[in-house]
């Protein structure tokens, strides 16, 4: 079996990576785990909120990935395959923690109470940009069900059906926990704003 | 001014006297301090000594390391909410002058990932995810809830002890398990030679499996224990103070657990190849 | 149109586009056009969420690790390196004369020690006295002797079970081809193989 080249000036291309690690390639299969690691990880540190159980969903999915690449074909981007294992994976890990994927519905909250407001002074408007470690703190502070959707829908772009086509509910009931999540991290951005310009 | 020196260096001589005085010739202490935010991880990679980790208040990590030669150093990073230890072993190094022995204290709710080749590890009172990796460690966990327990040796005996409503994996080859008063939503336990023994009330409505290729399994368990037992040996010996054969026909919940007189009801599997299993009655 | 019929419809608005209807109250009312543009702030700032963490290297060399046992990674034959390609082994298909010598070999064993009293039946010798079933396990012996001399002993002895502890998984699994339990312990004395392997190449603990 020849041994791996790689591309004078530079390193495999995806595509090669592919067909060579499909050859049993140690570097291409390395080569495929450098593209894509920070992605994966990302999605399942946030949708987990614990480092150690990412960086184990991060391992699964991409062993997951690459036991199977022998099946791959080319119909669809390499990364959205991945993408879709990872999030399957911890899925799967947040039904064996008897976790809620997507609460159905939260007793601890109505429609109206999200948009109460406080009586006195008026509310300071969210604006200008969020910090990074700011909104990942709010995002990890989100319940577990309105974490998953969030994540899904706006910090990796998943489509309503997609996501009610992963997670196993409605796009309605989709749309409406996004919602929820979206004004969760509202309130909790604002209180941190707040806390933070209080702070001498 | 003479004096005041003099005194102060006999007061010097005194303190570096008995701080040396718990410390054996070649040995060196080292302490690590970090603040940490709730949900950190501390890893620590040690090759030989023992590890112990103990709760602490506040936010702070407290590391004690005795090196027990200059054969041995520790390395250590914070990145986010990362803490990393590590004991590095420089030329020369074997697994009595590269031993290092960690004393830990650490905010509760701090993850913990621990790796080392001898140990022992213990790890106490944590509300935190526990995962440790260890070749012939002795491995005690106890008091901890809600979270992961995760536990591989190769031959070190493990023992985990007052571990509540979390997920609990133990993979030995040939150390012995021995859960006392664990229980949760799952508990496995994978073993090839060494034995699994289970004392508890396999409550929670939980999933229990005891797996081994030739160790024995005994377990023990309250007489009116809601489970649905079954035991499977392909060479070995069943012996159960509980019926097996009954069939218990229950309605199912949503969660795919069973419940009877509204207590949930735990799924009991007891495998193992060639091993003897003992399932008793308290 | 009222507030709670605009707050109704926010979602799609915040994701798609909005009527004519909903674009007059966004501009009329105050409160309204608040908490929407709120909401479109942290929708729009969770994209810098994206792909920003890096897992730890020991993630990687996990993978590499359980890729090598598997066989899924195979170096070519002229290449040196310490890191063995087992899988070969691993798979049904090369195991069916090894299983078969095993059965065979138990079988006679078991005929023997039938036929003698308990008391002549020899001792099994440890398993640490035991030859290794393959090269594989041969050269991560040899790794662990070179990085750990002192854990080579364990390693051995744990590798014969697991060895054992697959050979036992592989031959029930080919008796009982439907039984799903079978297939279970099958793959748990892989898992365990893995386990080793994995202890032994863990380069964190060199």
């Amino acid at each position: 079996m020849a041994t791996a080249r790689k591309l004078q000036g530079g390193e495999l291309s995806e595509a090669e990576a592919i067909e060579r690690a499909k050859q049993g390639d140690a570097d291409a299969f390395q080569t495929l785990y450098n593209l894509h690691k920070r992605r994966v990880y990302s999605l399942c540190l946030r949708m987990t909120a614990n480092t150690a159980e990412a960086e184990d969903l991060t391992q699964e999915a991409f062993l997951q990935l690459f036991r199977k690449i022998g099946t791959f074909r080319g119909e669809s981007a390499f990364s959205t395959w991945l993408h879709r294992m990872s999030v399957n994976v911890v899925l799967m890990r947040l039904r064996k923690k008897n976790l809620p994927v997507v609460p159905l519905d939260d007793p601890l909250e109505t429609e109206e109470e999200t948009t109460k407001k406080e009586p006195g002074a008026a509310d300071p408007l969210l604006t200008g940009s969020v910090d990074r470690l700011r909104i990942q703190r709010a995002v990890e502070s989100l319940p577990p069900g309105y974490r998953t959707i969030f994540v899904l829908h706006d910090v990796e772009g998943y489509e309503h059906n997609e996501i009610a086509e992963l997670v196993g509910c409605s796009i309605g009931n989709s749309k409406s926990q996004l919602h929820k999540a979206r004004m969760k991290l509202r309130d909790i951005l604002k209180t941190s704003r707040a806390e933070k310009a209080k702070t001498p | 001014m003479k004096t005041i020196n003099r005194r102060s260096v006999k007061l010097a001589l005194i303190v570096v006297v008995s701080a040396g005085a718990t410390l054996v010739a070649g040995e060196t202490k080292k302490e690590f301090r970090f603040t940490v935010r709730p949900g950190s991880t501390v890893s620590i990679v040690n090759p030989y000594g023992p590890i112990s980790l103990k709760p602490a208040v506040g936010n702070q990590v407290l590391v004690t390391v005795t090196l027990h030669s200059d054969k041995v150093e520790v390395s250590h990073e914070q990145s986010g909410k990362r803490v990393e230890l590590r004991s590095q072993l420089l030329p020369g190094a074997d697994q009595t002058s590269g031993i290092a022995e960690y004393a830990v204290f650490i905010p509760s709710t701090t993850n913990v990932n621990l790796h080392a080749n001898t140990g022992p590890l213990r790890v106490e009172k944590l509300h935190g995810d526990v995962i440790v990796e260890a070749v012939s460690a002795l491995v005690e966990v106890r008091d901890i809830n809600n979270v992961h327990v995760h536990i591989k040796t190769m031959n070190g005996p493990i023992t985990l002890s007052n571990i509540h409503q979390g997920h609990v994996e133990v993979t030995s080859i040939s150390g012995d398990v021995n859960l006392n008063s664990v229980s949760g939503p799952l508990v496995q336990v994978n073993s090839s030679s060494g034995k699994i023994r289970y004392d508890g009330d396999f409550g929670a409505g939980g999933d229990y499996s005891l797996t081994s290729h030739t160790g024995d399994i005994d377990a023990v368990a309250p007489a009116e224990a809601p489970i649905d037992v079954t035991a499977q040996t392909v060479r070995g010996k069943v012996d159960s103070d509980f019926d097996l054969e009954a069939k218990r026909i229950v309605p199912r919940d949503d969660n795919n657990k069973s419940s009877f007189l509204g207590k949930a009801w735990s799924l009991v599997k007891l495998r193992s190849f060639s091993g003897k299993i003992h399932l008793r009655k308290r | 149109m009222t507030c709670k019929e605009f707050q109704e419809v926010l979602p799609d608005i915040i994701d798609g586009g909005q009527t004519v209807e909903q674009e007059s109250h966004w501009k009329a009312c105050r409160e309204c056009s608040d908490l929407a543009s709120e909401l479109t702030l942290v929708s729009q700032q969770a994209k810098i969420l994206r792909g920003g963490d890096e897992p730890s290297p020991r993630v990687w060399n996990s993978i590499e690790i359980a890729l090598r046992a598997e066989g899924l990674i195979r170096q070519p034959a002229a290449a040196f390196t310490l890191v063995p390609s087992p899988a070969p082994r691993w798979r049904m298909g090369w195991l069916v004369p090894l299983t078969a010598t095993f059965l065979l070999t138990l079988g006679v064993v078991d005929y023997y020690l039938a036929s003698k009293p308990a008391d002549q039946v020899a001792v099994v010798q440890p398993a640490s006295s035991t030859k290794p079933v393959d090269d594989d396990d041969a050269q991560m012996l040899e790794a662990v002797s070179m990085k750990t001399p002192a854990m080579r002993a364990a390693y051995e002895a744990n590798l014969q079970d697991v060895n054992a502890y697959i050979r036992d998984a592989e031959a029930s699994a080919r008796n009982n081809p439907a039984d799903e339990e079978a297939q279970e312990s099958l793959m748990e004395a892989y898992s365990q193989k893995n386990m080793v392997y994995e202890m032994a190449f863990d380069r964190s603990l060199r």
